[in-house]
């Protein structure tokens, strides 16, 4: 299977303070990797390190996605190669609508990939299966980006722009904090809808309730920075049982 | 009664008095001259220096007054805008919502009187300045004053100035929007509740389009 994503001894923190301290992962096509961890372990920082996120440092060790150096690239070069993460806590942009939004992300990768733009046609099609997919109603898209969003909508949001944006690599930073358990099950099956054997995701989650859904092939506990153990589903019992003092 | 008027060095000052029940909204416009559709980038930017009085006096109970003013400024532009509000009689309200973009190493300063009457009381007067910097050397200096002589009076007024928001334009990006476009996308929807104010659909859509070329050269 295709390696999509090599990370080998990464360092990387924030102001000056180190936060991930050597953490090395392999995700092939077709994987989905859980990461779990108690607060304060890392487990954010590594999604915003892998998207660029700026003010993030990293201070040693490599990733490759696709065989390119990742840390080299901006967050939008980063985007168009393929890599989406659901924001923990998505941002409000006021003034901007939903669809403005997914209209103006999906022109300039297809301008960046060297495609032509979609047909108007061609983009209701496209957003009109993935409401779909996500159970959205059609007034959702004429809202501003997360402006007053329940927390629930503001997932579903999330998961309807990863729909759109078909990354290989979809990385979902605490996706079940502040759903109730009908938006629960309806984010993870858009999620499980969305997996191919050519795509891969990476499940952060500080708790065994999304995993009950999107099941995962490994399981690593993440804390003080580094990753303690790497086993298969079966650790999310464990921990389940022992909790995080226990590793 | 709706007027738009797009500044220019020929406009020297803003007047008007309104009578009982009179409505007006006033949308002014300042944009680099350059920010026509035709006009190629290298003509020179807007009046160099701009100063622009705008009186209004609340003359009638139930007069009411709407400003939505947007100023663009990307080079060495000094603009100077004073708006003097007078509440003068009983039941009148005013809201103003003010705008600017600066950039290169314009300097804008607005100051902002709503001045309450004696006498002039259930007035219910609003002014928003809300301000955004894009380079280190342009500078925004907002004023807003309230002077209220009588009770029983809703008046409030507040200014903000910042920069383009990272955490917005980081989220943007995420999703492959380039800085460029999110930089646009801010500042469109800066801009857009002053545009908004135009019922006329067709003269929107001509500002729009003068204030997006105005954007894209920021």
């Amino acid at each position: 299977m295709q390696t999509l994503l090599e990370i080998h001894d990464l360092h990387a923190g924030i102001a000056g303070k180190e936060i991930l301290k050597g953490i090395d992962l392999t995700i092939r096509a077709g994987e989905i990797h859980a990461v779990m961890g108690p607060n304060g372990a890392g487990k954010s920082t590594l999604g915003a390190i892998l998207t660029g996120k700026p003010q993030y440092e990293v201070t040693g060790g490599s990733v490759l996605f696709k065989g390119q150096d990742l840390l080299s690239m901006s967050p939008e070069e980063r985007s168009w190669a393929g890599i989406f993460l659901s924001f923990q806590y998505p941002i409000d942009i006021p003034g901007v609508s939903i669809s403005n939004f997914l209209k103006t992300a999906l022109s300039c990768r297809r301008k960046a990939r060297g495609l032509p733009e979609l047909t108007p046609s061609e983009f209701i099609a496209l957003r009109k299966e993935k409401m779909a997919l996500l159970q959205m109603k059609p007034e959702f898209l004429k809202r501003d980006v997360n402006v007053g969003f329940s927390g629930g909508e503001k997932k579903r949001g999330e998961i309807f722009q990863m729909a759109m944006l078909d990354p290989d690599l979809s990385i979902l930073d605490e996706t079940d904090s502040g759903l109730d358990v009908d938006a629960l099950r309806i984010v993870a099956e858009g999620v499980n809808r969305l997996h191919t054997p050519k795509k891969a995701s990476i499940v952060i989650t500080h708790y065994q309730r999304l995993l009950d859904y999107i099941v995962p092939d490994y399981v690593h506990i993440l804390k003080d920075g580094r990753i303690l153990k790497t086993a298969g589903r079966e650790l999310v019992a464990e921990i389940e049982e022992k909790g995080y003092e226990g590793f | 009664m709706e007027k738009v008027i797009l500044i220019d060095a020929g406009v020297k000052e803003l007047d008007f008095s309104l009578a009982a029940g009179e409505r007006l909204s006033l949308i002014l416009l300042i944009l680099p001259a350059n920010a026509s559709v035709a006009a190629p980038a290298s003509v020179s930017s807007a009046p160099e220096s701009l100063t622009l009085p705008v009186r209004v006096r609340l003359d009638g109970a139930g007069a009411d007054f709407r400003l939505h003013a947007l100023c663009l400024c990307s080079g060495r532009e000094k603009v100077s805008v004073r708006v003097q509000l007078e509440h003068r009689v009983p039941d009148a309200s005013s809201q103003q919502l003010i705008r600017c973009i600066a950039g290169g190493e314009s300097r804008v300063t607005f100051d902002g009187l709503i001045k309450v009457h004696p006498g002039a009381i259930r007035t219910e007067a609003f002014q928003a300045s809300n301000n955004i910097l894009l380079s280190e050397k342009a500078k925004v200096l907002t004023s807003p004053q309230l002077e209220i002589y009588a009770d029983d009076v809703k008046c409030s007024h507040g200014a903000t100035t910042g920069t383009l928001d990272e955490d917005e334009q980081f989220y943007m990006r995420s999703r492959g929007i380039t800085l460029e476009q999110a930089r646009q996308l801010q500042l469109r929807s800066f801009v857009w509740p002053v545009l908004e104010a135009v019922s006329d659909e067709k003269l929107r859509d001509e500002l729009d389009e003068r204030v997006r070329h105005a954007l894209a050269r920021l």
